[in-house]
């Protein structure tokens, strides 16, 4: 198991994931600053 | 959420495994504009056409956040029709984070996906007993009660 988390950075490649692999998207907006 | 949710071990292995983890800039267009968001941390629940099922704003602690999304996860499987994936999550809250606060809505729509996939009043009575035994006062239980009235 990872240490930390593996966070897709990218939308759209986040949702055809989702698609291919039959799940939902836990997208967190966070503040870049 | 990156100092303390997302290090925990339990919080890296559910959305490693049960999710798709994204994430992206309050800044990244046209995607927060699209979400509406105006402030940080903001969190959703979507499937893979974007739609979304479930939100908040800000921090979640650990011990809720896991609650939080399988509740996400049961409201997603429920809107489209999926009962069963549906019953699974809303149980697991139930049964596994009782404490939480996302027990009381998961006891709310364990009761609504009952009578969906059922079509008999049990579920909805039983939510509304249960709500009123465990978490009475709460907004759910508050929402349930016409559910009383059931024969």
């Amino acid at each position: 198991m990872p240490d930390k988390v593996q966070w897709v950075l990218d939308y759209k490649e986040s949702l055809a994931k989702a698609k291919s692999e039959g799940k939902f998207v836990f997208l967190d907006f966070f503040n870049p600053q | 959420m990156d100092a303390v949710t997302y290090p925990n071990l339990k919080v890296i292995d559910f959305l490693q495994n049960k999710l798709v983890p994204l994430q992206l800039g309050s800044n990244a267009e046209p995607y927060a504009s699209d979400y509406g968001v105006k402030w940080t941390p903001n969190l959703l629940i979507i499937d893979a056409e974007g739609k979304v099922y479930h939100r908040a704003v800000g921090f979640i602690p650990p011990l809720e956040f896991i609650p939080w999304l399988l509740l996400g996860m049961g409201k997603a499987s429920f809107e489209k029709d999926n009962f069963t994936e549906a019953l699974e999550c809303f149980e697991r809250v139930i049964t596994e984070y009782s404490f939480s606060n996302s027990a009381p809505e998961a006891i709310y729509f364990r009761g609504v996906s009952q009578y969906k996939s059922t079509h008999q009043p049990d579920g909805l009575k039983k939510a509304y007993q249960l709500l009123q035994e465990r978490y009475t006062g709460s907004e759910w239980a508050k929402r349930a009660y016409p559910y009383w009235l059931l024969p």
